[in-house]
């Protein structure tokens, strides 16, 4: 019995940093933040105290608000664009990677570099890439663009969606590539060798073999595609700020206000509750989707 | 033919993925009001780089994530270890509990802890404060997931002997845990260090006045102050990336290991 208590005792002197910065600093602001989404800040030099209860008001108001709408369908447009770009970049260039020529390293850094750098700085270039007149993509396809030209691409309702999800695949991309050839690497020469004595050739092996095989990579790239989406902000804050404005449902909207911006809007205006209200929709939804889509992936 | 198609497509996508950064680093290094000229420099000039750092106050900025990416990356790696250590080779009373509970936290997206965060720490007085940018991010549940699973792969009998010899458990976490799972430990630094780097929306929040700003601040600010200044601008982001590329390029083997460990385990 001493021996246990002290034995405890022991292992608990090794948890107790972390579990105490967790339980301050994760744990109890995750409580808190359910009980702040019942509520409403009253007294704005007391955020803390100045709090009432207003029930679900937070969320009915979520429910009836058109911009929370709106911002969930423009993230999904979002998701629709850069998810699946996203996996066939990565898997191309997993691909391409597998092939052990020289140099093949060197590529492999290139190609992963640009996901360790900083979304918001990155975002900032591409911001003057894809800028109008002076813009450099505007410059190159001139000829091609008509209205663009003045606007750059990310003025423009229409191209301004594809853009940001263009410059964020090839930001994240070596992410994807570095699972892929993992995943790849594990798949057996022999599952090969058989389906080629089949007579199976290039594309048939890549739709029948590999891409069954390499299915697990898949779901976690869609998953954690669906939590990046709703959550995506600094490179919206960098590159577009939300805009440019539409004309949809009867009010002016962000073509680019996304889940996000949406977010932070209310967080920094002090409407904390609702900022908090706003997070548990958007945890449940990314919890929901992933669960969903994993689900559904299992059962095929 | 095979591998000259291979050369030529795998060079064509490397160019795509590092143009902006190339073109980034030209543009900085262009003389000032000829940016907007869509050529190379003709005359490279360190003019942006002594103007952003010095009079704008990013070798300030620069400072500050230094210390914020630092101290926060290596205090978590060490806590994360520390509990790492016990998660693996100890039982104790609600061990199983405990750990599926730190987690579950990782399926919480970010966002969703940031008001809270912010009231404890405007609470305690940290608002524009070290402390405040550090301390609340010292619980790296990715990392203690990663270096738990590692340290569960190093075999009691060595710990045994360890304890036979008479060394106490702090000594045998230092002198051997650490020493043994030290790949994993780099990856995991690492990662944070690279996280803290480009924590950019927490920065944003608890730095307000303009000496505390980190540098994506900084250029958050200076982005909506000079609008029109490009070079100084690319200068800036500059002075942002370069270090992160130069940690990444030396330390690959980390950060990649670190990347198929937590998807493969996770």
């Amino acid at each position: 019995m001493k021996k246990g208590v002290r034995d405890n005792i022991n292992a608990y002197s090794f948890i107790l940093p972390f579990a105490f910065i967790y339980m301050v600093f994760l744990f109890l602001p995750f409580i808190y933040s359910i009980y702040l989404s019942f509520n409403q800040v009253t007294d704005f030099s007391d955020v803390f105290g100045g709090l009432s209860f207003v029930g679900l008001k937070n969320y009915l108001f979520l429910f009836r608000d058109k911009e929370f709408w709106w911002a969930l369908v423009v993230t999904l447009y979002y998701a629709l664009i850069i998810i699946p770009l996203n996996i066939v970049v990565s898997l191309l260039l997993a691909i391409l990677l597998r092939k052990r020529y020289r140099l093949n390293s060197m590529y492999r850094t290139f190609f992963f570099l640009p996901f360790v750098l900083d979304a918001f700085v990155v975002g900032i270039v591409w911001t003057f890439i894809y800028a109008g007149r002076y813009g450099l993509l505007v410059n190159i396809l001139k000829p091609l663009i008509g209205g663009i030209y003045e606007t750059g691409f990310l003025g423009n309702a229409k191209t301004v969606m594809p853009s940001v999800a263009l410059a964020m695949t090839l930001k994240g991309a070596g992410f994807g590539m570095i699972l892929y050839i993992a995943a790849l690497d594990g798949i057996p020469k022999e599952v090969y060798e058989a389906a080629e004595l089949d007579g199976a050739t290039g594309l048939k092996k890549l739709w029948y073999i590999t891409l069954p095989l390499i299915q697990p990579v898949t779901t976690f790239m869609v998953i954690i595609g669906i939590i990046g989406a709703l959550s995506a902000f600094a490179e919206f804050y960098a590159m577009t700020g939300g805009g440019p404005i539409v004309y949809k449902w009867g009010t002016p909207l962000g073509m680019t206000k996304v889940t996000g911006l949406y977010l932070f809007n209310h967080f920094s205006n002090l409407r904390l509750g609702l900022a908090a209200a706003t997070s548990f929709v958007l945890l449940v939804l990314a919890l929901g989707l992933s669960i969903t889509y994993s689900k559904i992936q299992r059962k095929r | 033919m095979k591998k000259f198609l291979w050369y030529f497509s795998v060079t064509l996508l490397a160019i795509i993925f590092m143009f902006p950064f190339v073109w980034m680093l030209l543009t900085a290094l262009k003389e000032p009001g000829t940016a907007l000229v869509l050529s190379l420099p003709k005359k490279l000039t360190l003019y942006n780089f002594k103007k952003v750092l010095f009079e704008f106050g990013f070798s300030r900025f620069f400072l500050n994530s230094l210390i914020v990416a630092l101290s926060s990356a290596t205090v978590s790696t060490l806590f994360a270890s520390l509990a790492a250590f016990a998660f693996a080779k100890k039982s104790f009373f609600m061990k199983e509990y405990l750990f599926w509970l730190f987690i579950a936290s990782m399926m919480v997206p970010g966002l969703l802890y940031v008001i809270p965060q912010f009231l404890i720490v405007y609470k305690l007085g940290w608002i524009n404060t070290y402390w405040g940018m550090i301390v609340p991010h010292l619980a790296n549940v990715f990392g203690l997931f990663l270096i738990t699973q590692f340290m569960r792969q190093v075999p009691d009998s060595l710990l045994e002997s360890a304890r036979i010899d008479g060394a106490s458990e702090f000594k045998i976490w230092w002198r051997i845990m650490v020493p043994l799972a030290f790949p994993i430990v780099a990856t995991v630094f690492l990662l944070n260090f690279q996280f803290h780097w480009s924590n950019f929306l927490w920065q944003l929040i608890v730095a307000q006045s303009e000496e505390m700003y980190t540098v994506p601040v900084g250029l958050a600010m200076f982005k909506s102050a000079h609008e029109e200044a490009y070079t100084l601008e690319m200068a800036a982001s500059s002075v942002s990336i370069v270090p992160i590329s130069l940690l990444f390029i030396f330390a690959q083997r980390y950060f990649i290991e670190g990347i198929t460990q937590g998807a493969v385990k996770g």
